[in-house]
């Protein structure tokens, strides 16, 4: 009897996993990113985004008649589980797409499956330039800003300026020392007389930066280039703050001016800190945003902050593709969305043909207290085109071919 | 500048304090750790995530009370003891049904709890960074040789002492600070003259967990108070205790003193490779002193 349980309950299993595998009637998206520890401020914004966009998607109808389904693996920010996570998601759920990870490496990691896989990977918040750079391929896209485009787009804005003496800090991972590269190669190509004092690097996750700021301002630097990312962000405006450190000497984080950075400080963030960032809510103080951002926060009752918008477009950018696609073919699908243009809440966003990079606006302003919310905003906004901050396809084509 | 100029400078002073205010909380965090470890035997890996629900527990006091002087002092208090309640359950719940058991079981149950715990913090305060005032008297900055020292710090630099007297009055003044000192030697013989070791246990448990939930409290306000800040806490710690030498009270104090201020002092010295510095001081250390600079009682 227990043997015959037994194999009955195999028979069943095995015809569940059967159906799950076959899906007929759905367009099935991967979604791997962490869901464990402090990015979780950054990627549940992204799922919820990309649900919400899908939910709507789907009550129309959903794209040639299938709904689009998504299932969720968590990689806990390690590269490893999150390629094998993929991997199972590709063989054994026989997704359609894969999307997410915050962690560069895993992206890294997973980009480079996909092309063997001939599976198309839409990378939703890792910000390395090797993505689309040198390491980029047919099979992946990124959608959202990258290491490079930071660089740029923020040597662009300090280059017209006076400073001359530049200190450089940040957190001692991938990220910090990439933004700071990009930035600094591209600041001393635009300004020739910029010159790098010194530098600092702490441990990621720092918690006390006051021996480091006091370290700062003995040098007197003119200003000062903090690349920080994550729980860093806030701990060292919050270092700032209290040692009066914005006050003496400025300083730029990109994701400064950012909702994840200001909104946890309330009115005690520094004013004056330059910063940039991908989306604001309350800016541009457009309809399509303003609808968006009020959505966004009756779904899930908090603002939305740059991943939301992440996922929002990434799930629109996927059904417009398979619409114009005719039919879910991974190879269709990738000719659809080379070139591919969307209306977004912060204007028109390209998916640039010649290298997979998301071409979208970035914001430029500085720290300020608000009338209208209880935390600081970004003021002085400034919008920074794609086109004005993008690696030209020459560039990439270069990059490529080493 | 000569090495004399750059040993006198106003920099230096204002590094050393700062390396002082962070002594005070490694201090608080690692001693909790070792006094555990000393007395019952438990590497307890899940010390970091009871810092962290200190920390949680210090923003949800003060956001509940509204802000202010007042509500920073409760949650002083109250979040401690939140941690503290947690800890006895811990030990009487759990811990005391495996002391006769090897210490790997000991490992892998506070492992166990170390990721429960960062569960129950994101399903229970979110995934948002939080943030903590100080009370208006000590925000901003005071002004040392024209650097800036942080009130806040300069109050961790009072905090400091007060703990350390108050820890050392517990173990060698009251009698249970000489009880579990004495178990901390031999428990057996301790239970073989008629006391009862496990409530000497729990208690000294409950203490360690306090000071675990205080020290979280205490750096909430420095710092964004987010998941994750159990993990860059927790092995400095043990860091400490080892180099300390394991279970002593006092081993804890030196570690933290010379972690803090290898760190301050490293920053000052070479910037960009500031990080290295408490570290390499725990090499030096562990190479001249294996077994810590005071004596283990393991």
């Amino acid at each position: 009897m227990k043997k015959m349980a037994g194999f009955l309950a195999v028979v069943v299993l095995t015809f569940f996993l059967a159906a799950s595998g076959v899906a007929g009637d759905t367009i099935k998206v991967g979604i791997v990113d962490t869901y464990t520890g402090p990015v979780t401020t950054y990627t549940y914004d992204v799922r919820d985004g990309f649900k919400m966009a899908a939910d709507r998607i789907n009550a129309k109808g959903g794209v040639l008649g299938k709904k689009i389904e998504f299932v969720i693996r968590d990689d806990t920010f390690k590269s490893d589980v999150g390629l094998a996570m993929a991997k199972e998601l590709i063989l054994k759920e026989n997704v359609d797409i894969l999307m997410g990870t915050i962690n560069s490496a895993t992206a890294l990691a997973i980009s480079d499956l996909c092309r063997k896989e001939k599976v198309p990977f839409l990378v939703t918040f890792s910000k390395s330039g090797k993505i689309t750079g040198e390491k980029g391929h047919r099979y992946v896209f990124n959608m959202n800003e990258n290491t490079d485009m930071i660089g740029r787009a923020t040597a662009t804005a300090f280059a017209k300026k006076r400073y001359v003496k530049y200190w450089i800090a940040g957190d001692d991972y991938e990220y910090g020392h990439a933004i700071a590269d990009a930035i600094w190669s591209h600041l001393k190509a635009l300004n020739p007389k910029v010159q790098l004092v010194g530098q600092s690097w702490w441990k990621m996750r720092e918690t006390d930066f006051n021996p480091y700021i006091t370290q700062i301002l003995a040098a007197k630097p003119d200003f000062v280039i903090v690349a920080t990312g994550g729980g860093s962000m806030v701990n060292f405006q919050k270092a700032a703050q209290a040692t009066g450190f914005n006050k003496r000497v400025p300083f730029y984080q990109h994701t400064g001016i950012e909702l994840s950075t200001l909104m946890p400080q309330g009115q005690n963030a520094p004013e004056g800190v330059f910063g940039t960032a991908n989306y604001l809510f309350y800016y541009p103080d457009t309809k399509v945003n303003k609808s968006f951002a009020d959505d966004f926060q009756k779904l899930y009752g908090r603002h939305p902050k740059s991943g939301a918008l992440y996922g929002y477009m990434t799930a629109q950018f996927i059904a417009m593709a398979y619409g114009k696609a005719g039919k879910v073919d991974k190879e269709k699908f990738i000719d659809a969305l080379e070139g591919m243009t969307l209306d977004s809440p912060i204007g028109k966003l390209e998916v640039r043909a010649c290298d997979h990079q998301i071409v979208l606006p970035m914001f430029y302003g500085v720290t300020k207290k608000s009338t209208k919310y209880e935390f600081l905003v970004g003021s002085d906004l400034v919008s920074i085109a794609g086109k004005d901050y993008m690696p030209t396809c020459e560039e990439i084509r270069k990059v490529r071919a080493k | 500048m000569s090495f004399l100029e750059i040993l006198f400078s106003a920099g230096t002073l204002s590094q050393v304090l700062m390396g002082l205010s962070r002594t005070t909380i490694l201090f608080i965090v690692s001693s909790g750790l070792t006094l555990i470890l000393g007395v019952l035997r438990i590497p307890n890996i899940a010390h970091g995530s009871l810092y962290m629900i200190g920390a949680f527990s210090a923003y949800s006091v003060i956001s509940f009370l509204g802000g202010g002087g007042f509500a920073f002092c409760v949650a002083m208090v109250v979040a401690p003891l939140v941690v503290a309640a947690i800890g006895f359950v811990m030990e009487r719940g759990f811990f005391s049904y495996l002391y006769e058991r090897e210490h790997l079981m000991l490992l892998l149950l506070t492992f166990s709890f170390a990721l429960i715990f960062g569960d129950l913090v994101k399903i229970l305060w979110g995934t948002e960074f939080r943030s903590i005032e100080a009370p208006a008297l000590i925000q901003g900055s005071a002004e040392i040789l024209g650097l800036p020292v942080p009130y806040y710090n300069l109050f961790l630099l009072a905090v400091g002492p007060f703990i350390a007297v108050f820890l050392w009055l517990v173990v060698n003044r009251t009698k249970i600070g000489k009880i579990s000192r004495a178990a901390a030697v031999d428990a057996e013989m301790v239970s073989a003259v008629g006391i009862n070791v496990g409530w000497v246990f729990a208690f000294t448990f409950v203490l360690g967990c306090f000071l675990a939930g205080l020290g979280g409290a205490l750096i909430a306000p420095m710092t964004s108070v987010s998941l994750g800040m159990d993990h860059s806490l927790i092995m400095e710690a043990f860091l400490i205790v080892i180099m300390g030498g394991l279970g002593n009270v006092w081993g804890a104090l030196l570690g933290s003193l010379i972690f803090g201020l290898a760190q301050s002092l490293g920053i000052m010295v070479w910037p960009q490779f500031g990080i290295v510095f408490p570290y390499l001081a725990v090499v030096v250390v562990l190479s001249f002193r294996p077994k810590g600079l005071l004596r283990s009682v393991w």
